[in-house]
C-alpha cells in the first residue's frame, strides 16, 4: 500500500527543499560576492572569513525565516482542517438518523466548499431515492387494501371450512400490509424530523396493554402489566413506541402456548420488557430477525414477519436499542436515559 | 338494528352489508354522499359505518358539518389510512370510532354493537351481551333471562363493563365511576366487587366472561346478542 498522501507531510518536504535550494543560491550569491575579498587573504584567515560570512548570510536568515513559516503553516493547516473533523464528528454522530442529514458549509474553509456542498448533494439525492422507494411501497401496499378487503368479505360469505383457513391467509397478508405501511411512517417522520416529546412509558404500556388483550384473551392465553417506574418519562414519538411495543407484544403471543400469560414490564430504568413463555431468543437470532429485511429472505419461518425488524428501526429513531435474554425469555426496548 | 353503508366501492358496499345483515343487522347502501343525504331524510338509522374518500367530497367533512346542524346517529369510519396519527383525525372529526381497511365484518359487527351500547343519542334502556341483559331503567340484569341480584355498585360496575364489553376498561376509569371523591377507595375495593361480580357470573352459568388484566384493568368478553 503507498504511503497516504499528507498535506501535511508535503509541506514539510516542500519547506525542506525551499530551504535546501536557498541555501545553495545563497551560498553562491555568498561565494560570488565575497570570492574578491577572498583571494586577498591567506588560506586560513579566508576560511574562517568564509565560515562566519556563511553562518551570519545564510544559515541565520534561513532559520529566522523558515522556522516561523514552518511552524504558522503547519498551524494554519491544522486548523484548516478542523472543521472537517468535526463534520466527520457530526456525521458519526448521526449514525440511525441519517435521514435529512447534511453538512454544515458554514464553518468549512472556502476550498472544501464544493467538496462539501458536492456531498450534500449527493446526500439529498440518496435521500430523495429512498422515499421514492418508501412511497411506492406505500402506495403498494395502499392500493392492495381494497382486493384483500373484497377477498376478505367474499370468503365471510363462504360457509366451508376451507374458509376459516383462507381467511387466516388473508389476515395475514393484511397485517405485512399494515407493517409495510407503518414502517414508511416511521421512515417519512425520521425524514421530516418529528421532534420527540415527553411520553409516559407507564401511560403508552397501559394503553397498549388494553388495547391488544381482547384479542389475546380470545385466543385463550392472558396478558398482565408491572409498573416498576410508573413515572418514568423519557422524549420519544408516543405512536411510535406503541407500535413498537405492540409488535413485541405480537410476537410474544405467537410463541405463548394457549394458557400461558405474556407479561410486559415498565422498568427497571428507561425500559419497556416483554417476557413470553416461548424458547426465548438468542441475540444472534435476534440480531437475523431484525436485519432480515435488509436482505432478500423474506420467506417467515416463524411468521416473525418484519415486526421485529420494524421494532429495531423505531429504537434506532430514538437512540435506543432492541435487545434480548434468552434465559429469562425476554424482549426489552431499553432507551437512552432521560 | 338499522345501518346505513356508505361506499362507493359498489361492490365492497354489497358485500360489507350483506356480511352485517347476516350478524342480525338490518343494512342500506349509499354509494356516495347525495345517496347518503337521500337516505337519511327517509329513515331513522341507529349508526353509520362511513367510507372517507367518496366521489362527492370527503366523508370527515360531510360528518363534521352534518354534526354542526342534526342529531346525528353514531359513526364509525372505515379509513385506509392505517398509519399512525391518521387513523385519530377522523375521531377528533366527529367520528365515534373507526376501523382500519381491510376490515373484517366480525370486528365491524363488534365495533358497531359495542357504538350502540355507548351512553348516546338514542339512549336503549336494555344492555344486551350474549344472553346477559341490563335493563338500565330499574339497574337490574338477567342472564337467560334469570334475574341476577346485584348490589348498587355491582350494578354499577355490570354496566360499564356491559358499555365497553369487548374492551378493557381501565382500572382508574372504573374507580372514578363507581366511587365519588367524597367516598374514600380503598386499594381493593374493585378487586373485591369484581370478584363478587365475578362469582354471580359464574353460578349463573355464565363462566369465563369477566377477564382480568392485571396491572391495567378489566374486560367482559363480547359476544354477539
Amino acid at each position: 500500500m503507498t504511503q497516504r498522501r499528507s498535506v501535511s507531510r508535503r509541506l514539510r518536504r516542500g519547506l525542506g527543499i525551499i530551504g535546501l535550494i536557498g541555501t545553495v543560491l545563497l551560498l553562491a550569491a555568498v561565494a560570488f560576492f565575497y570570492s574578491f575579498t577572498f583571494t586577498h587573504l591567506d588560506p586560513q584567515a579566508a576560511m574562517m572569513r568564509a565560515i562566519k560570512e556563511m553562518l551570519e548570510h545564510v544559515a541565520l536568515p534561513l532559520i529566522v525565516l523558515l522556522v516561523p513559516v514552518t511552524i504558522m503553516v503547519l498551524r494554519v493547516i491544522r486548523q484548516a482542517f478542523v472543521p472537517l473533523a468535526e463534520a466527520a464528528a457530526e456525521i458519526e454522530a448521526a449514525r440511525g438518523h441519517e435521514r435529512g442529514f447534511r453538512i454544515d458549509a458554514s464553518q468549512m474553509p472556502a476550498e472544501a466548499v464544493p467538496f462539501t456542498e458536492a456531498v450534500n448533494d449527493l446526500l439529498t439525492r440518496l435521500d430523495e431515492s429512498a422515499m421514492r422507494q418508501e412511497a411506492f411501497a406505500a402506495d403498494v401496499a395502499h392500493e392492495l387494501r381494497t382486493p384483500l378487503a373484497l377477498l376478505s368479505l367474499e370468503l365471510d360469505r363462504l360457509d366451508h371450512d376451507d374458509a376459516v383457513r383462507l381467511k387466516k391467509d388473508v389476515a395475514a397478508m393484511r397485517r405485512l400490509i399494515d407493517q409495510l405501511m407503518l414502517l414508511a411512517q416511521i421512515d417519512a417522520d425520521a425524514a421530516a424530523q418529528i421532534a420527540p416529546e415527553p411520553t409516559s412509558l407507564a401511560d403508552v404500556a397501559s394503553d397498549v396493554v388494553g388495547s391488544i388483550a381482547p384479542v389475546i384473551i380470545a385466543e385463550g392465553k392472558m396478558i398482565s402489566l408491572d409498573t416498576d417506574e410508573p413515572a418514568l418519562i423519557v422524549n420519544a414519538r408516543r405512536e411510535a413506541v406503541a407500535a413498537a411495543l405492540r409488535n413485541l407484544i405480537e410476537n410474544a403471543t405467537r410463541v405463548t402456548p394457549v394458557g400461558g400469560t405474556i407479561q410486559v414490564r415498565v422498568g427497571p430504568d428507561a425500559t419497556l420488557a416483554v417476557r413470553d413463555e416461548g424458547p426465548g431468543l438468542t441475540p444472534d437470532r435476534l440480531r437475523d430477525l431484525v436485519q432480515r429485511h435488509r436482505r432478500a429472505d423474506h420467506a417467515s419461518k416463524t411468521g416473525a414477519g418484519l415486526g421485529l425488524a420494524i421494532v429495531e428501526r423505531i429504537m434506532a429513531a430514538h437512540g435506543g436499542r432492541l435487545t434480548t435474554d434468552p434465559a429469562t425469555r425476554e424482549l426489552a426496548l431499553r432507551f437512552p436515559e432521560p | 338494528m338499522r345501518l346505513l353503508v356508505v361506499e362507493d366501492n359498489d361492490r365492497m358496499a354489497a358485500l360489507i352489508a350483506d356480511g352485517l345483515q347476516r350478524r342480525g343487522f338490518v343494512c342500506d347502501v349509499a354509494l356516495n354522499l347525495a345517496q347518503a343525504d337521500d337516505a337519511m331524510a327517509g329513515a331513522q338509522y341507529d349508526a353509520i359505518v362511513l367510507d372517507l374518500g367518496l366521489p362527492d367530497g370527503d366523508g370527515i367533512d360531510w360528518l363534521a358539518d352534518h354534526r354542526k346542524y342534526h342529531q346525528m346517529p353514531p359513526a364509525i369510519i372505515q379509513t385506509a389510512r392505517g398509519a399512525l396519527e391518521d387513523r385519530i383525525t377522523g375521531l377528533d372529526a366527529g367520528a365515534d370510532d373507526y376501523v382500519v381497511k381491510p376490515v373484517e365484518v366480525d370486528e365491524l359487527a363488534a365495533r358497531i354493537r359495542a357504538l350502540l351500547r355507548r351512553p348516546g343519542v338514542r339512549t336503549q334502556p336494555i344492555i344486551e351481551v350474549g344472553t346477559l341483559r341490563f335493563d338500565t331503567a330499574n339497574r337490574s340484569a338477567s342472564i337467560a333471562d334469570r334475574n341476577v341480584d346485584l348490589s348498587r355498585r355491582e350494578a354499577d360496575l355490570l354496566e360499564l363493563l356491559m358499555r365497553r364489553a369487548g374492551t378493557v376498561v381501565h382500572r382508574d376509569v372504573i374507580e372514578n365511576a363507581l366511587y365519588s371523591f367524597n367516598d374514600p377507595v380503598t386499594p381493593n375495593a374493585v378487586e373485591a366487587a369484581i370478584s363478587r361480580l365475578r362469582r354471580k357470573l359464574d353460578e349463573a352459568a355464565l363462566p369465563d366472561m369477566l377477564h382480568t388484566v392485571r396491572g391495567v384493568g378489566y374486560m367482559l368478553k363480547d359476544i354477539p346478542a
